[in-house]
């Protein structure tokens, strides 16, 4: 299950699934709504596919995604989709931060 | 030698257990001797199908996976028989004083079981060159089958655990053939459907 929480958790891939609702995509046709490169598409696709929400399926020569999620992965995208859940963005805003050496400071003073 | 995994040894016991549990139930209420009678024969079919499946220990894979979902089937339909028999035998016991608490476990399990079927269904998935439909469109019905067995099993369940039993008992009329007239039209629906090219 925490696979199935990681994989949901970053929006291009919610993208992607959102996309095979509609019919099963060649890889081709789905990195063509990212502006993202193909090696990253990829790692995408491989997540989705470790989680069990997609299978690859090989037609000829191209590869065809087809959505595998169970009606409560779907529910829980639904869900995702609707509360903006974002993993990565909010380790990557914390990350900046602590980079940038803003230190947090406490939140009780002791006198 | 090789040890045998714990699975192996739960659908024979979920057998024994019911023949058990049906033998004091038939001991304490003989003049339900017809329901109990079929019960017993359901547990003999299981037994049969277990010692059928049981039988070749090197198969190949397509067969290996249907031993599997024989052997699923009769751990679901032993768990059913198990709490709905061990109500029984309970209200007969006099431990419980809730007449109905039988058919309520029961009704919410087979609910319960219709959710988690339907939940599956659009994870069963067809190689696309099997297919002699569009894909677009089947994985569409796949969807809708699923997202409609979810919700009427669920339904179900909660209404057999919460309503007065009149009520629940209209709630299941409804839902149940509602829910196979949605399925049914789909595939209808489906097969009118002329095949598209992927």
């Amino acid at each position: 299950m925490n696979s199935v929480f990681k994989a949901l958790s970053d929006p291009t891939r919610r993208r992607v699934l959102q996309l095979l609702r509609i019919r099963p995509m060649s890889a081709g046709e789905l990195s063509d709504h990212f502006a993202v490169s193909k090696p990253t598409m990829s790692a995408h696709f491989s997540v989705l596919q470790n989680a069990g929400l997609i299978e690859a399926e090989k037609n000829g020569r191209t590869i065809v995604y087809r959505l595998k999620m169970s009606v409560l992965e779907e529910a829980l995208l639904g869900f995702a989709q609707t509360v903006g859940w974002d993993m990565k963005a909010q380790r990557g805003a914390r990350r900046a931060t602590l980079k940038s050496g803003t230190r947090l400071r406490p939140l009780k003073q002791e006198v | 030698m090789v040890a045998k995994p714990i699975w192996n040894y739960i659908p024979p016991a979920l057998i024994a257990l019911n023949t058990l549990l049906l033998a004091e139930n038939w001991y304490l209420r003989p003049q339900s001797a017809g329901s109990w009678f079929v019960v017993l024969l359901v547990l003999v079919g299981m037994t049969l199908a277990l010692v059928l499946v049981s039988r070749k220990p090197k198969e190949e894979a397509t067969r290996r996976e249907a031993r599997g979902s024989v052997r699923r089937g009769i751990v679901t339909a032993g768990l059913i028989l198990v709490i709905s028999l061990g109500a029984k035998l309970a209200v007969g016991l006099g431990a419980v004083h809730y007449g109905d608490i039988a058919l309520r476990a029961t009704m919410a399990i087979v609910g319960a079981f219709l959710a988690v079927t339907g939940n599956a269904i659009p994870k069963t998935l067809t190689p696309l060159a099997a297919l002699h439909c569009d894909p677009a469109k089947v994985q569409a019905v796949q969807r809708l089958a699923g997202w409609t067995w979810a919700l009427a099993g669920l339904a179900v369940a909660i209404a057999w655990l919460t309503l007065p039993i009149n009520l629940a008992e209209a709630m299941s009329y409804l839902l149940l053939p509602s829910a196979i007239l949605v399925t049914v039209g789909q595939a209808v629906w489906l097969r009118r459907a002329k095949p598209n090219a992927l």
